[in-house]
Parts: structure tokens; sequence; C-alpha cells
């Protein structure tokens, strides 16, 4: 999708001012950890292509070895400059971790390193999704008319089963989004190793649009065990 | 070249440890004590006792000794004024700023009176060495302990202890964690454990991963203000209400109450009942007997014990594990010795803790070999830990927005971006809090920071870009730079429960002014410790619950008269500044209870042989 580069984009290591590769962690001369500057992404940092499927071994080996390459308790007695770079690189690794090990984390990162992410992320999630819209309606009506159950003094048994009946269908559904994005991740990995760009970029586009419909359904299902919580508070 | 140790500075008992080609030690004391009492007391004449002596003066001037001062550190007067009642001191400060703590003539800060427990264990270590024919025997460095719960302010209270002892910290190490490379030493402890860390005043709950010697912690949580002191003030309140002491008129006797509850709590870890006895002392009205059976204990510690178990589930909850993933469960800290503590552990992971370790030393063990790998740079092993809470910035509305995640492996890192709301604005102000609640008020407030120098520009328009980085020892710092012109941005803090650096400096010159060597003084104080040794053994053996038994079976009631008559004379030396006496008197208790000594060993082998009292074996098998 980007276009190659064929010059590799460098930076000078600070120790000896040869310039080594930006996405290196160690200066190709003098075996220096390198100051953390410009450079690619998770991904390469990792050692790894903009794919979806992480093998969660894997990416815990890596994360322990370059653990033991960086962290800052081995560059106790070093220069200044590298107890920095130390210190720069390992916090930018334990993010990295964080990121790629969760599914839907990475999936939004990689997203956003393709361009797709939603430009006003927390306006876009107040909004309402346009494939959500009836399902929505259904549930607020159905909320409300809890709501005036409760009010006139309804049995509590009666409350938490239409309750239960406002909330199985929101988690089918959110089954369904889980389902639908676990396809959609093996589909862009095989476009990816296949070298479709146009197909990835349509995967993506999917995924988008699943990924801010699976998030806004989290909230209404968060918003459905709040009532059912605060039915149970209200029966004791 | 000088010498870097590990250590634990606890609540109750402070421990230095040393390790060298990988075989990690505590450090004793002249009479062979591995614990120093974390107590801190100044007589009339400015002398610093620390440690066993301070202990004493307890009984003696408790109103200018100082105990638990961990439970202060980081904090400020509106957190501690509750249980401050019940301190022998007076604590005073402003609220959201450092407590003060009135010693006499001297008020002094947590870290000031954390810094001279630290002093006596660098000295300890460097006689130690010294001892040991080492060339180069100063401590110039360490590695000290921290609840894994501990926040910002309390981590840099600490290290800040640590300038003012004259060593450098090269590194904070939470305890748990700490505890688990202690246990990872032989290689069988691998895959997922947890850490039950229930100290004399703090509790934490820690959920590691250790594979391939590295020590990966996967969530923790806690309480920095949980422990053993809790469980002593259920009780001390009861007799203090029995005996209409206020804690405020009768500070010594109160502490009287206090050393009794603690003994009949030792006592109950390992007998079914104990007696809490009050001898006669100045400031009590009477003398006190109160029997109390283990099943009465429990039911007063009951609740504290209950208030660990739901920090252990909301860990298990972070980690994404249930308790039956989790593959051993190892005990630190004094107060799981608590029968009634292994068993509320042992059914909420439903497995028996290990114990193989000792609770109290496994700490500073694990301080040592951290120590030993900085020093080193061996890469055998290594500790990847979380920050316990997460960090976030005020804004609009007195809402956080959280900028760094709660259990996120630390070294981590977090940026804002800010801007101006007038027209040529050059400052910002930012207000850094610690916690996981939604309002800013809710959390704990690390300290406000102002940006300055941004260029004048129209408002909306700089672009501020705040980094905030927490290392590994979890102690934050924050870099700020404009993006559009590049310049950096100078930064003010005022920590909220802190010191600042120039505060720190002064403190540090006003301690060399008041230091000074007593040689003399400390030749009788270590008489004295070991008299107390001496008479603590004896006094355990004639507490057991069976003694009239085994006197009745094994020994003469002239050989008892013996005893006690040798103990009360050694008691009535320890009162004197004779060191001759005491050294004296020790030698001839310890001469008059060698038979004893034999007997009571006897006695235990043959009831744990004949299979009586089991439970009273177990317990001292572990």
């Amino acid at each position: 999708m980007q276009p190659d580069t064929s010059a590799i984009p460098v930076q000078p290591c600070k120790n000896c001012g040869t310039q080594a590769p930006v996405d290196v962690h160690f200066c190709p001369r003098c075996d220096r950890i390198l100051t953390l500057g410009r450079h690619g992404d998770y991904f390469t940092f990792f050692g790894l292509h903009r794919r979806l499927q992480v093998e969660p071994r894997d990416l815990e080996q890596r994360f322990r070895a370059l653990s033991r390459q960086f962290h800052p308790d081995y560059f106790h007695n070093s220069s200044g400059t590298e107890r920095l770079a130390s210190l720069e690189r390992s916090s930018y690794l334990n993010d990295a971790f964080r990121t790629l090990r969760d599914p839907v984390a990475r999936l939004e990162y990689l997203l956003k390193l393709e361009g797709f992410a939603p430009k006003e992320a927390r306006a876009a999630s107040s909004q309402v999704p346009a494939g959500l819209l009836e399902e929505v309606f259904e549930l607020n009506e159905e909320l409300e008319a809890i709501q005036d159950l409760k009010a006139e003094g309804a049995p509590a048994d009666q409350v938490a089963a239409r309750l239960d009946g406002a909330r199985i269908p929101i988690e089918e559904n959110l089954a369904t989004h889980e389902r639908q994005l676990a396809a959609l991740m093996v589909t862009h990995d095989a476009r990816f190793n296949e070298g479709d760009a146009a197909g990835r970029h349509a995967t993506l586009e999917a995924m988008r649009t699943l990924l801010l419909e699976r998030t806004y359904l989290t909230n209404l299902l968060a918003t459905v065990r709040r009532e059912m919580s605060g039915g149970e508070a209200a029966r004791s | 070249m000088s010498k870097v140790v590990g250590i634990d500075l606890g609540t109750t008992n402070s421990l230095v440890a040393f390790a060298s080609v990988g075989t990690p030690q505590v450090i004793a004391d002249e009479s062979g004590d591995r614990l120093l009492p974390s107590i801190v007391s100044i007589d009339a004449a400015q002398t610093i006792y620390v440690g066993r002596e301070a202990q004493r003066r307890l009984l003696t001037d408790a109103v200018r000794t100082v105990y638990s001062v961990k439970r202060f550190m980081g904090r400020g007067i509106e957190d501690v004024t509750d249980e401050a009642r019940w301190f022998p001191f007076k604590v005073s400060g402003e609220t959201g700023g450092v407590v003060h703590v009135h010693l006499g003539e001297r008020e002094l800060t947590p870290p000031e009176i954390s810094a001279f427990i630290l002093r006596e264990l660098k000295r300890r270590a460097e006689s130690w060495f010294m001892k040991e024919g080492d060339f180069d025997p100063e401590v110039a460095a360490a590695v000290i302990t921290v609840p894994a719960y501990f926040n910002d302010a309390q981590r840099t209270a600490t290290r800040d202890a640590g300038r003012l002892a004259g060593l450098e910290v090269l590194r904070i190490i939470n305890e748990p964690t700490a505890a688990c490379l202690a246990y990872g030493l032989d290689k069988r402890h691998e895959g997922t454990i947890a850490v039950y860390d229930l100290g004399g005043g703090t509790f934490d709950i820690s959920i590691l991963k250790v594979e391939d010697g590295v020590f990966q912690v996967l969530s923790t949580n806690g309480d920095t203000h949980l422990g053993g002191d809790d469980i002593d003030r259920v009780l001390v309140e009861i007799i203090a209400h029995d005996l209409g002491l206020d804690p405020a008129a009768h500070a010594d006797a109160i502490q009287a109450v206090r050393k009794a509850v603690i003994q009949a709590k030792w006592d109950l870890s390992e007998f079914d009942q104990a007696d809490i006895d009050l001898p006669v002392v100045p400031g009590l009205p009477m003398s006190y007997r109160k029997h109390i059976t283990r099943a009465e204990f429990e039911a007063l510690i009951a609740p504290i014990v209950a208030r660990t178990l739901e920090p252990c589930r909301r860990a298990l909850e972070d980690a994404g594990l249930t308790a039956s993933q989790v593959d051993a469960v190892v005990l630190v800290g004094g107060s799981t010795r608590i029968p009634m503590v292994r068993r509320e552990v042992a059914t909420l992971f439903g497995r028996p803790p290990y114990t193989d370790l000792n609770p109290d030393e496994v700490v500073a063990i694990g301080a040592a070999v951290q120590a030993d790998i900085l020093v080193s740079g061996r890469r055998e092993m290594l500790l990847l830990d979380v920050t316990p809470l997460s960090l976030g910035i005020e804004t609009m509305g007195g809402i956080v927005s959280k900028i760094i995640l709660r259990n996120s492996t630390v070294p981590a890192s977090g940026s804002e971006m800010f801007t101006s709301f007038v027209d040529s604005q050059t400052a910002v102000d930012i207000h850094i809090l610690q916690g996981e609640r939604e309002m800013a008020a809710d959390n704990r407030s690390l300290g406000r920071f102002k940006l300055r120098g941004i260029p004048p520009m129209p408002a909306g328009l700089p672009r501020i870009q705040v980094r905030f980085q927490i290392d590994a020892n979890g102690i934050l710092s924050v870099s700020a730079h404009e993006l559009r012109t590049g310049i950096e941005q100078a930064i003010e803090v005022k920590p909220s429960y802190g010191l600042t650096d120039e505060e720190v400096e002064r403190m540090l010159l006003e301690s060399f002014e008041h230091a000074r060597e007593d040689v003399e003084g400390r030749m009788l104080i270590e008489a004295r410790n070991e008299a107390e040794t001496v008479l603590a053994g004896t006094d355990k053996a004639l507490r057991r619950p069976d003694f009239g038994e085994i006197a009745a079976a094994k020994l003469t009631p002239d050989e008892v008269a013996r005893v006690r008559a040798a103990a009360a004379a050694l008691r009535e030396a320890m009162g004197t500044a004779d060191r001759a006496a005491i050294q004296d008197g020790t030698a001839a208790l310890n001469h008059a209870t060698k038979h004893l000594a034999e007997v009571m060993m006897n006695w235990t082998v043959q009831a744990a042989l004949a299979g009586r009292s089991a439970d009273d074996v177990a317990a001292k098998g572990r």
C-alpha cells in the first residue's frame, strides 16, 4: 500500500555516529542500544508483519526476549544516553505488547495505522451506527417500559425477567459481531499474504464498521446490566 | 567496590540482606538478631535510638518514640487522624501536606524517621562486611522494597528516606515481587504464582507469571493501611476500655498493653489459647490478665482478614484468571503466621499456600537478589513489574482522564495534548492524579504542575505535548514541549504529599549536624539486646499452657525458682546502665536455663512423635 522506499530510513547512533536503520534496536557497528527515534510501528518493533492473527505464545516470547535486551536493569552501569534509550525502548515495548496482545486493541491500532480510524472518535461512539438503528430504538422503548413497570411497583422478578429479555438479543448480536470480526481477520491476513492491497482495504473497511457497532453494543449491554444490578439492590 | 544491599523497610521490622554470586543472606546484628524493629526514639539529651532499645523506650518514654512510621509515608494529616489517636507520639501537618511527627523538641517528617532506620541497617551491614574481612565494607547504595500498592507519593517518600540515610537508591521494588524472586531462586516455582503479603501495616496481593527466569507481574492490588497493627488495635481498644485507659493520657500504659497483646497474638498462632498478661507498670491502674481462646481471637479479627479477600478477587480478575488457574500461592509477611489467615487464603485459592521460606525474611532476600542483578548485569533473571494504580489528569468538570492504566508493565509512558484557553496564554496548570475513580476529588492528588514558557499564540493554537513517564521504580516524571515551535517547557513540580528537592537537601545537612557516634552507649544497647533475647526465650517456656505439666514431670521446684530468680535479677539489671551487671545477669540466666531448655526441646519432640498436639507441631514445622 505504501510506496516502497528504496532507501531505508536511518538515524545516527549517538555513541559512534554510524547511520543505523531506524527499525533496529542496537547499533550495527558498536552494539550500543539506540535512541528511540522515528521508526515504524508496533508490528515492526516486534519483527512482525501487519497481520491480525498473532500467536499469543510467539508474541509473549518475543516480548520476553526484547525485555531481556532493553530493560533498564541491565543498563544500570551504562552512560546516561544509553540509560535513557533503555527506558524509552522498554516503555515503548510495554505499550506495544499491551496493544498487540489484545485482539481488539490490535485491530484498532492497525486501523489507525492504515488510516481507517474515525476522525472524531468520541463523536462517532456517541452516534448510533446505521446498522443498529432499529435495534437501539426497540431497546430504548423496552427500557422505558421497564422503568414504568418499576415505577408502578411491579414485582422484582417480573422486572428482572423483562430485563433479561432485553439483554439476551444484545448479547447474541454481540456474539455475531465477534464471529464476523474473527472471520474478517482471517480474510485480511490471507489478502495480506497474497499481496492483494485492494482486498485488504475492503476487509479493513468492513471491520471498522463492525468495530464501531461492537463498541456501541458493549455500551448498551453495560446499560442493561446496570439496570439489572440496580434492581438487585432495590430488592435486598 | 562498595556494596549494594537489599533492604526491606518494614512497618514493624526492617532487614538488610546481601547477595554475592547468587547466594543471598540476611545480615544479623552483633547479637545475632536479623530483624531490626522499625522504631526510633529520641531522648531529652537528643540521643537517637533505633531498634530494640527504642522498642524498650516505648514502655518508659512512649511520647518520644515512634513506630509504624511507614503508615505515614507519603500521606497527609487528613489520612491518619483517626489512627493517630492510638499512637503515643503527636502528629501535625497541613491538609494536603507532609505529616510531621513530634518527638520531644524535634519535629520530623516520616522520610527523616525512616532514614534513621536505614542508617542503622547501613551501619549493621558495614560492620558485618568489616568483620568478614572485606576490603571495601562501605555500603553506598541499596535496593529498597515497598508495598506493591504504594502510590507515587509513598514511593517517592521512600526514595527520599534513602537519600537522607546517605544511600543511593538504585531501585525500588515491590515486596511481593521481591518475595517471588526469592522463591524463584530454586526454579521449582514456575507458572502462575499468587503472592499474598500481609505485613504489619500493609496488605498486597500480586499475581505473577514466572517463566524462563522472567518474573512478570500480571496484576496487583492491596490496601496500604491494613495489617497486623490493625489486629493489635482491636485488642488494645478492648483492654483500654476495660481498664479505663485514655491513649492521650496513658501513653506508656497503652504501650504496655500493646506489647502484651502482641505476645498473645503470637502465642495464639501456636496454641489454641493464651493469656494477655499485663505486669504492674507505672501508669497502669492495676495488674490485669485476660484469657483468650483462638476462637475468640478469630471472631475479633475476622473482619480484618475478610478485607484482604476482595483485593485478591480483583487482582485475579485483572489478570484474567480464576483462582483455580493459579499454580501456587506464596505467603509473605509476619501476619500470615496467623492460622486463620492461612485457612482463608487456602479456601480462596483452593490449595494450601507455600510457607517454606521465612515470611519475615523473604522480601529482604529478594531485594538482595535484585541488587545483585543490577550490579552484575547478569541476565538470567528479570523482574517485570506493574504500576498498581491508574494515572490521570484532571480535565474540565473535575473528571479524570486516564493516561496510564493500572497494571501496565513499567516502565510505561503516555502523553496528552494541551492547548491554551485564552489568547497569548503562556502557562497551563495541570493536576495529576492516581486512582481508579472517575472524579478527580476521589483520587489521590500527586501534584500540580505548571507548564510555563508557552509561546504567545491565539487561543487553541499551541499544541503542547505532555509526556508522562513511569520508570521501573513506579515513580512518575513529566516532560513537555510545544510541537509547533519545538520549545521544551519548564515544569515546576509541587508534590502534594512529598518533599521538594530543596527540603531534602536541607534535611540532609541537618542530619549531619545531629549525627554523633556513642561507642559506649552502643555497647550498652547490645548488652541489653542480648539480655532481652535470653529473657524472651525463658518467658516463652514459662508461659506455655502445658508448663505446669512439664515442670511436674521433669523439673524440681527448686530449679524453677532459680530460673525465675535469675530472670528477675536480669530484668532489674536491664533497667540500669551497668553494662557489666547486664552481661553477668545474662550469663547467669543462660546457665540457669540450660537444663530447662533441653527439657522443653525433648518434650516437644516427644509430643511430635506421639502425634499429640499435632496442630502445635505443625505450626512449628513451618
